[in-house]
């Protein structure tokens, strides 16, 4: 068959033939899509806040995660387990501001993302030293999560939904509207953007750098611990798990490290794209381009969009 | 606006003109400030009275911006010191000395540019606004009723700048000419004692000017607010100000009532030299 038939025709002519699966694949990108989004989101604001980029916060998802499993499997109730799990996030806000942010302030952002990669091998440590470096499976159903699946026979075919997918979607589509909400509405946020705007002038106004960089790593930490929740479920807890944060760089190079809206639709469209591009055009190449069909995704929008889905033109003042 | 509520306010008022000597509510003290080899400042005094506007004048790159920004904290002097409210200090944060009540604006301006002219203005409440952010977290009780007041004062203060028209506008969108306005209500937004303007009319035609001239006149006269101003319009540093101090390369050169400064032999001298 000709090659160009079969990239430019022949996938077309499969959705339209099978609307049922293609209304399927569309789910799982949507879901997966839901979870990028809340990932970047977390790498979004502590660049607004700080100017970095946190190597660390999928090592910040596994820690949250094994966090969680672990005091579980010491005893302790899930929902507590939960709530502790929280705390445990926010000391580590406060542990990052105290021992790295503070310190580092007015050093070259360099310099400040190598500090990121030693949290990164610090939480690593850390996680094993307490949990051991056995994978653990995800508490889903202690935590209340539902299991199994729901069919629904419709586009004359058979639609299947996991359970714990539309929990995941539900769930990341409150705390990315939730955290999307803070930002725009209270003085925290206000805070935040102003940070982000311009420095200088937020100083001056007295907000201090020091309360923004906590809410916004304890932010960071739930998201993390959302996100590691439903990865979790869908596999086990491991660090192997933080692969998954780093499909969040293809979603920022779309949507802009300092855009929340652009993290959201970034998101999406690799979650989506990601799971078209490996249904429908994966067989031709004799699959497995999940693993870098979300970087082509984001190069090709690169070409027509150099400074990202939403994000602002830079012009650099020379 | 109720800036007039707050107690230091109204009762600074009157030692603006010929009040005491004894109490300045800031006074520089041979401040030294310099980058490199470069010196910006050399042993520069003088003080600021409660209820005063004080000009700041002298050719580019005379050290005023400098001064300011050793003020309110952005840059450390090597020597000197600055008493504000009769406390001595040697270093202090930005965010410390606004917590201690001293707001500014600057030269080039340094707004939010994304968010809108309300927004804005609701940063320089950054301070006054208490509520930890669980409560805001929860946009609820406590937080939201402060919001909301706090809200309210930020609109009288649009109210008293007419910018009523662009308060929903991202600033970034707005002409150089209401940004500078816009700026002037984030810092009185924080209800300061002290009040820095760097240049806040460069670049505006005759009418903004005069517009600009009259708020600042308001906010001193009726608000009893303390002002720092540096600008180059001689017309309206004359007009506005109780007393101007001159810097030239750095050092004071002259200070002293408006005549006096007219008069004054170096001063002209200073202004011939980079004559244009
Ligand atoms: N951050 C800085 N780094 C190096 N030099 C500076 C800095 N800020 C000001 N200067 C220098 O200090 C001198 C005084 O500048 P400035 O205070 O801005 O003057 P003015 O506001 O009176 O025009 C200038 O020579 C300027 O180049
Ligand atoms: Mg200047």
């Amino acid at each position: 068959m000709n090659p160009l038939y079969q990239i430019f025709v022949d996938p077309f002519v499969q959705m339209a033939g099978a609307p049922d699966l293609f209304a399927q694949t569309i789910w799982e990108g949507f879901v997966g899509g839901m979870l990028y989004a809340l990932i970047a989101l977390g790498y979004v604001l502590i660049f607004k806040a700080s100017g970095v980029f946190n190597f660390a916060q999928g090592i910040m998802m596994v820690f949250a995660a094994l966090t969680l499993v672990g005091l579980h499997e010491m005893g302790v109730h899930a929902y507590i387990a939960l709530l502790l799990t929280l705390g445990v996030m926010y000391l580590l806000a406060v542990g990052v501001e105290r021992a790295v942010l503070r310190p580092l302030v007015n050093q070259p952002d360099i310099i400040l993302f190598m500090a990121t990669f030693g949290l990164t091998y610090l939480l690593i440590g850390a996680g094993e030293l307490v949990f051991g470096g056995n994978p653990k499976t995800m508490i889903a159903k202690e935590l209340g999560l539902p299991s199994g699946g729901i069919d629904f026979n419709i586009l004359g075919g058979l639609v299947s939904l996991q359970r714990i997918d539309i929990a995941a979607a539900v769930i990341a589509s409150i705390l990315v509207a939730g955290l999307a909400a803070f930002f725009q509405y209270t003085r925290v946020g206000r805070a935040l953007r102003a940070v982000a705007d311009d420095h200088q002038a937020a100083l001056s106004v007295g907000i201090s750098l020091n309360e923004i960089w906590v809410v916004v790593w304890f932010a960071a930490g739930v998201v993390a611990l959302a996100t590691g929740v439903m990865w979790g479920a869908r596999s086990n807890v491991s660090f192997a798990l933080q692969i998954v944060a780093l499909k969040a760089l293809p979603v920022l190079i779309l949507g802009g490290f300092t855009s929340v809206p652009g993290a959201i639709v970034g998101g999406l469209v690799v979650g989506i794209g990601e799971k078209l591009g490996e249904f429908y055009w994966g067989p031709l190449l004799g699959g497995g381009i999940e693993s870098w069909l979300a970087y082509v995704i984001a190069l090709a929008f690169l070409l027509f969009r150099p400074h990202g889905l939403f994000g602002e033109k830079i012009i650099e003042r020379i | 606006m109720n800036i007039a509520a707050s107690p230091h306010a109204t009762g600074a008022q009157g030692a603006a003109h010929g009040g005491p000597l004894r109490d300045p509510l800031l006074a520089v003290e041979s401040i030294s400030l310099s980058f490199g080899g470069l010196k910006a400042v050399s042993e520069v005094s003088f003080d600021i009275r409660r209820g005063e506007i004080r000009a700041i004048i002298g050719p580019n790159g005379a050290g005023k911006t400098s001064m300011l920004n050793c003020i309110n904290g952005f840059y450390h002097p090597q020597e000197g010191r600055i008493t504000f409210k009769g406390v001595a200090r040697r270093r202090m944060k930005p965010h410390e000395a606004a917590s201690q009540g001293i707001a500014r604006t600057f030269q080039n301006v340094a707004l939010f540019k994304g968010m809108s002219t309300l927004d804005n203005i609701m940063t320089g409440r950054a301070l006054k606004m208490r509520r930890g952010f669980l409560w805001q977290l929860l946009r609820h009780g406590p937080a939201l009723a402060e919001e909301i007041e706090h809200r309210k004062f930020c609109e009288e203060i649009i109210d008293f700048l007419e910018i009523e028209h662009i308060r929903k506008t991202p600033v970034g969108k707005l002409p150089y000419g209401l940004q500078k306005r816009v700026e002037l209500g984030r810092a009185l937004a924080m209800e300061p004692d002290l009040l820095l303007l760097d240049e806040p009319m460069a670049g505006m035609n005759v009418e903004e000017k005069r517009d600009m001239s009259r708020f600042i006149l308001d906010v001193n006269r009726h608000f009893g607010m303390t002002i720092a101003l540096i600008e180059h319009d001689m017309g309206v540093v004359m007009d506005l100000s109780d007393r101007v101090v001159v810097l030239e390369y750095g050092r004071k050169i002259a200070d002293g009532s408006p005549d006096e400064v007219k008069s004054n032999q170096r001063v002209i001298d200073a202004y011939l030299g980079v004559a244009r």
